[in-house]
């Protein structure tokens, strides 16, 4: 078993007299002072948030990238087949069982008001989606149940206001942010039940506040395992 | 595993007569003793030399419901530093009273006051039993069976609640009118008085809850004579929030989350211990990608963890440039954990099973790139402090934690290692990949502040040593090995990424991990196979070492209370849970 003894050896006398580690210790400091400024100046300045970032949440809409299982979904829980632009959600609920903090989830779904041979007929739609934001520990958690890549997190983080009120998101909010983030960031992906895409980064490269936090020596991206492509 | 074995504990049996020894298909061997021959066999265990548990690791209660009788049951862990193993001692609680282990560990003493806060169970024969976590009238025992996860809402309280433009909100968009209570001044106005009934000199100083030396909520009291501590004490519990009770009302994996915002400075080792206990549970060996990944994020976040304790360390001793320099390289690595889990302080990253993702493209190249730039950030740092004269002066002989206290007080981590004793689980319980990476374990000499400051300062170094040979082992790996648990038959063994509907086994587990702040521990007993936990007991090395400082100060003068709290290093997340 490797143990490894560290101890104090106390000053000597050529240190004590010649103050021998303050000059060491303002090398140091005056090592540092010609290096440049690497704060980041927010608001001004922002860093781009990773791909993976655990923000706040938006479902998504039908567009076509659906996972092959979606179909079967909306069947088995007698949902209105979605048109195109249409959210995904099928009020399964599966989001709020797999929560920390279920409470805060409040989804409720409607029997269409139809006459008896509307092809819709007998068919729910999701009505009710709120989500009291003040409690979420964002854990991600409800991101990887849900089966139909419905709800997402995104890269906003500054969710400050001034009234809980306002914490509480519904439907066509959680909509409007997941349109939003999907046009932005688009290319990068989101979680699809927890199977990330394998060149997915570790940061987007295109951000370059990034660079001030690292010296401005980033490290340079490459793959993982020998395997891997980008 | 570290446990001791069952032919060892079975010539107990013979030699005692009433202890039953069992072991638990986790490797848990624990002894069931009567109540009347408790502090005896006890005695015995700690002195005799063939078993020598000399070192207390922690007590607890577990509340069987009320229709059982017995109803309450101590647990006590315990473990031996010459042999290297634990064993868990056990009786029944009849008539709600235990006899006190005070007189044989002094570390039990703050547990048997958690004890009877959570439970109310009495310690014949503790000194002071007092509330350990809330406020001394306090009716309730939170930690019973019958006390409702929402507490017992009897306090009105419409101040906290919202009115917009005249119309109060409702639902989801408030709070309830009626809250749990809270103290009022008079409360902790006893409380504080309970807490030293004794004074011994005119001046009592209240340092705290809301001071920044503190590094959080923690309320000290000191008796002094002039410049010199004569008595302390601690009253904390402020940021307490039944993360235990949580770990007995929420399912397995979505207790993860809640583990993050115990020790928030290291979250990931938290993720680790939790894990740890709850797979040995349920049995299951994760995938070898995994156990590597997992242990190089374990010490990533602790040297994540060491440099934000030296950076507010030497900014309380007045160097405050080194938390400049420190929270730059934080900055780093909290930018590779947001990049590799989504979170930065959060992080929720490890699953039981493995971890909830595999690393995403690049991440082992930032990390290969920090580890290469730390070393010479770190050797920047001694320069500026180690052989400085205030430095040496303000931490030198200051103190001194001995080994003694280690084992009397259950201390754990860096200030276990800087008293001497190379006192580490990785190397103890070789958990995920420890058993097979190389480090050292530093130890100091003396137990001064001076000590703990190098051995953590040592320990970067050291885990530095362990990335390295996981990014080496993890490049040799293949895009396609599972990064989580795949079972084998899905009817008998479910294993969910998001926990929906997965069952834990029947039985008692206690593993931990070793944190930046000690070892954390978690004990869990389940009745019968189980979406939730029965008991969920959290051993928090934070705690445990919090305590030694009412010993380690008494003779110091005042000045050297914020060196020793920095040097012992809580986090008040974890001490108070
Ligand atoms: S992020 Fe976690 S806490 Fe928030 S809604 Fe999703 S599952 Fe619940
Ligand atoms: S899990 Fe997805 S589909 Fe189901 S209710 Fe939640 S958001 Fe809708």
């Amino acid at each position: 078993m490797g143990v490894k003894k560290v101890g104090a050896k106390p000053q000597t006398l050529v240190e004590k007299i010649f103050f021998l580690d303050f000059i060491k210790g303002l090398k140091t400091t005056i090592k540092h002072l010609w290096k440049k400024v690497i704060t980041v100046d927010f608001p001004y300045e922002v860093v781009t948030p990773p791909p993976r970032f655990r923000g706040v949440h938006g479902l998504r809409t039908v567009d076509g990238t659906e996972n092959p299982e979606f179909d079967s979904w909306v069947k088995r829980l007698k949902i209105k087949p979605p048109e195109p632009g249409e959210t995904r959600c099928i009020a399964c609920k599966f989001c709020q069982a797999a929560c920390p903090v279920p409470e805060l989830f409040d989804i409720q779904s409607e029997k269409l008001d139809v006459p008896e041979d509307h092809p819709h007929y007998g068919l729910k739609v999701m009505t009710v989606f709120n989500m009291d934001l003040s409690k979420c520990t964002f854990c991600g958690l409800c991101t990887q149940a849900c089966p139909t890549d419905c709800i997402i997190m995104t890269d906003i983080y500054d969710l400050s206001s001034y009234t809980r009120r306002n914490w509480v998101l519904d439907k066509d909010m959680l909509t409007q942010i997941a349109n939003e983030f999907a046009s932005r960031r688009r290319d990068e992906k989101f979680d699809q039940h927890s199977q990330w895409r394998e060149d997915q980064k570790l940061w987007p490269e295109y951000d370059k506040t990034r660079e001030k936090l690292w010296d401005f020596n980033m490290p340079k991206l490459g793959p993982n395992y020998h395997d891997q492509t980008a | 595993m570290s446990w001791i074995s069952v032919e060892k504990a079975k010539r107990l049996e013979e030699r005692f007569g009433y202890p039953k020894v069992s072991q638990d298909k986790s490797g848990v061997v624990s002894v069931e003793v009567p109540k009347d021959k408790f502090i005896e066999f006890l005695k015995f265990l700690k002195e005799d030399k063939e078993y020598d548990f000399r070192m207390f690791l922690d007590l607890t209660i577990i509340d069987h419901g009320e229709k059982e009788d017995p109803r309450f049951q101590g647990v006590v862990i315990l473990f031996s530093p010459t042999y290297q193993y634990r064993i868990i001692v056990k009786t029944w609680a009849l008539d709600e009273t235990l006899p006190t282990l005070t007189n044989l560990w002094k570390g039990a003493k703050w547990a048997e006051r958690e004890a009877w806060d959570m439970f109310g169970i009495k310690f014949e024969g503790h000194e002071n039993l007092v509330r350990m976590l809330l406020w001394e009238t306090y009716p309730y025992h939170p930690l019973r069976k019958d006390f409702p996860l929402e507490g017992i809402k009897d306090t009105y309280l419409p101040s906290l609640n919202e009115t917009l433009r005249g119309d109060s909100l409702e639902g989801l968009f408030n709070y309830d009118r009626m809250h749990t209570a809270i103290p009022t001044m008079e409360d902790l106005e006893i409380t504080q008085k309970k807490r030293m009934p004794v004074k011994t000199s005119q001046i009592v100083l209240n340092w705290g809850p809301l001071h920044p030396g503190t590094h959080g909520t923690i309320w000290f009291l000191f008796d002094l004579d002039g410049e010199y501590v004569k008595q302390c004490d601690i009253i904390i519990g402020q940021l307490h929030r039944g993360v235990e009770k949580l770990g007995e009302n929420v399912n397995w994996q979505q207790f993860i989350p809640y583990t993050d915002r115990m020790d928030y400075i290291a979250a990931i080792n938290e993720n680790h211990a939790y894990v740890l206990a709850a797979e040995k549970l349920l049995g299951i060996e994760i995938p070898e990608k995994a156990k590597w990944i997992r242990t190089m994020m374990a010490e990533l976040s602790r040297i994540n963890s060491h440099l934000l304790w030296l950076g507010t360390y030497a900014l309380d001793l007045g160097a405050l440039t080194m938390f400049l320099y420190t929270f730059r390289e934080r900055e780093k690595i909290m930018d590779i954990i947001e990049g590799i889990s989504g979170a930065r302080f959060t992080i929720n990253y490890f699953r039981i099973g493995g971890v909830f993702a595999d690393l995403p493209y690049g991440a082992l190249d930032a990390i290969e790139h920090i580890i290469k730039d730390l070393p010479e950030r770190i050797n920047d740092y001694e320069t500026l402090l180690t052989r400085n004269r205030i430095w040496l002066s303000r931490n030198k002989d200051v103190c001194i934690i001995t080994e003694e206290d280690v084992y009397d007080y259950g201390l754990t981590g860096a200030v276990a290692r800087g008293s001497g004793v190379p006192y580490d689980i990785r190397k103890i319980d070789k958990y995920d990949a420890y058993g097979e990476v190389e480090f050292d374990i530093p130890v100091g000499e003396t137990g001064d502040s001076y000590d703990r400051y190098l051995v953590r300062m040592e320990e970067m170094r050291q885990s530095i040593r362990i990335i390295q040979q996981c990014v080496a082992k993890l490049r040799k790996m293949s895009k396609n090995d599972p990064y989580f648990f795949q079972t084998p038959d899905e009817k008998k063994l479910k294993v969910t990424i998001d926990g929906r509907g997965m069952k834990l086994p029947a039985g008692e587990v206690y593993a931990s991990s070793d944190n930046p702040r000690g070892e954390l521990g978690f004990y869990i007993y389940n009745k019968k196979d189980g979406l939730k936990a029965h008991r969920m007991r959290i051993r928090s090395g934070a705690f445990y070492n919090l305590q030694v400082f009412t010993k380690a100060i008494i003779g110091r003068p005042i000045a050297d209370a914020i060196t020793l709290l920095s040097t012992i290093d809580p986090v008040v997340g974890e001490t108070d849970r």
